[in-house]
């Protein structure tokens, strides 16, 4: 597992509208098998928004878990609309003409299965209709129409393999030699983008940088020492915390980020204590240590700190005494 | 400054009597310096509970392994003790100030506690008790 960790490329997070995005599962797998990043899944069915309990890819990320992952060079971010805008654009003719017969033959796929569809579903209609002798002359006319265009598009979709060492450029032969609008396959809208990465990626771009809340040294703090981090919404604290992956842990604190000389009220600390406890959590409170004094932070912790990564934070994990 | 010094040492001694009285608490004291006649950030309490007050999970699992957990119990340590009021409010660094005054408080006890409780005292008289571990430590398995 330490070989494919350290062979492997850095991950591509893709930013769309200030989210952080995971749209490969392979990247999602190693992220959790090897950075402890579960986070959330916040793919749906179209047909059925509103279920959201098994979601699926893609898988959003925290602002702080994209960068403390890109600051330990496993992954970079990329901003997906400009990316996209960038690559359209700058495509030269071989990658292009490579593009626009993928998104051809998508929309010759569609045409095909649905005259298919069209087909199966033609001679059980007309057995139902059978006794209406008018209809039926209707039926078979039809029936061979479809048959008759399905060969067509059949034929144009063998001929049209995308062909990426053909590198005369578009000639009006196809458009003479297909005049039927069927052939041409219909207008797809692309339902991913995936095509415009085989040129293999953007790796020395430099990474989009990340917005991080002022939570962000206590993330990092817990993601250092192994923890898995959701988010806190549901025990009202920033972090859930878990001792390992959250599919077979529960969890163990939960976690709010306070400045270090931010004013803490007691009854925040009551309150969350007594939560915590009644959910079998510790109310864990942390910060970045900052000022002259840095008593209590250790040599080592001291020279990560000149390294970069992560800040210097202390903690204090709070529970109910049960007196 | 002077009522102020007057009202932690009303909250102190409020505190001091409901350990005393309420909860049974033994051979309590005050403390308003270090060893080397540092002031402490604010004065804190000492005090022997009629039980152990806690123990830690993992040791937990390993007494009950060995069936010592009620002899354990039995025996209660020293626990330190930080008065506070409801209204106030505390900074980390100052959390932080205390546990690292701890430190030097007595020569005599082996090492340096790595918890105290939170005594929160409410205008009502209430008192609520909270631990606070210095650093990540786990819940317990209660």
């Amino acid at each position: 597992m330490a070989t494919t960790a350290t062979s492997r490329p850095p991950v591509r997070i893709s930013k769309v509208a200030n989210r952080y995005l995971l749209f490969d599962i392979d990247d999602v797998i190693y992220l959790r098998r090897n950075h402890n990043i579960g986070s959330v899944y916040i793919g749906l069915i179209p047909q059925n928004p509103q279920q959201n309990v098994f979601n699926g890819l893609p898988v959003e990320l925290m602002p702080e878990e994209a960068q403390v992952l890109v600051k330990k060079k496993a992954a970079y971010v990329v901003d997906d609309a400009v990316f996209h805008l960038c690559r359209l654009t700058s495509l030269d003719y071989l990658s292009r003409r490579a593009y626009e017969q993928s998104l051809q033959a998508e929309g010759r796929q569609a045409q095909l299965m649905s005259l298919e569809y069209k087909l199966q579903n033609t001679p059980d209609e007309f057995r139902n209709k059978q006794k209406k002798t008018k209809t039926k002359l209707q039926q078979t006319s039809s029936e061979a129409n479809v048959a008759g265009s399905l060969a067509t598009v059949r034929a144009a979709h063998r001929e049209e393999e995308p062909n990426l060492f053909d590198a005369s450029p578009p000639t009006s032969r196809r458009q003479s030699q297909a005049p039927k609008e069927s052939s041409k396959g219909w207008p797809v809208t692309p339902t991913t983008s995936g095509i415009l990465l085989t040129p293999p990626p953007e790796l020395d771009t430099p990474s989009v940088p990340v917005d991080t809340p002022p939570s962000y040294p206590l993330f990092a703090h817990l993601q250092h020492k192994g923890y898995f981090t959701m988010p806190g919404i549901r025990f009202g604290c920033d972090y859930n915390v878990y001792p390992g992956d959250p599919l077979r842990f529960h969890s163990h604190f939960q976690a709010t980020s306070y400045g270090w000389e931010e004013q803490i009220n007691l009854i925040d600390i009551v309150a969350c204590g007594r939560l915590g406890t009644n959910v079998k959590k510790s109310y864990l409170i942390g910060g970045e240590v900052s000022g002259v004094s840095k008593a209590g932070v250790s040599e080592k912790e001291q020279k990560e700190v000149e390294e970069g990564v992560p800040p210097p934070v202390r903690c204090f994990s709070i529970e109910w005494a049960v007196m | 400054m002077m009522a102020d010094q007057v009202r932690i040492n009303e909250l102190v001694t409020a505190v001091y009597e409901n350990l005393e009285n309420q909860h049974d608490w033994t051979n309590l004291e005050t403390h308003s310096q270090s060893a080397n006649n540092a002031a402490l950030p604010r004065p804190m309490i000492t005090g022997l509970p009629p039980r152990r007050l806690y123990l830690h999970p993992d040791d937990q699992i390993e007494m009950l392994k060995t069936h010592s957990i009620n002899e354990i119990e039995e025996t209660p340590i020293m626990e330190w003790v930080l008065p506070t009021h409801l209204n106030e409010k505390l900074t980390l660094k100052e959390f932080a100030a205390v546990f690292d005054s701890l430190d030097s408080l007595q020569p005599s006890t082996p090492a340096r506690p790595k918890r105290m409780l939170l005594a929160t005292i409410h205008d009502d008289s209430t008192v609520v008790y909270y631990f606070i571990h210095d650093g990540i430590v786990k819940p317990r398995q209660n």
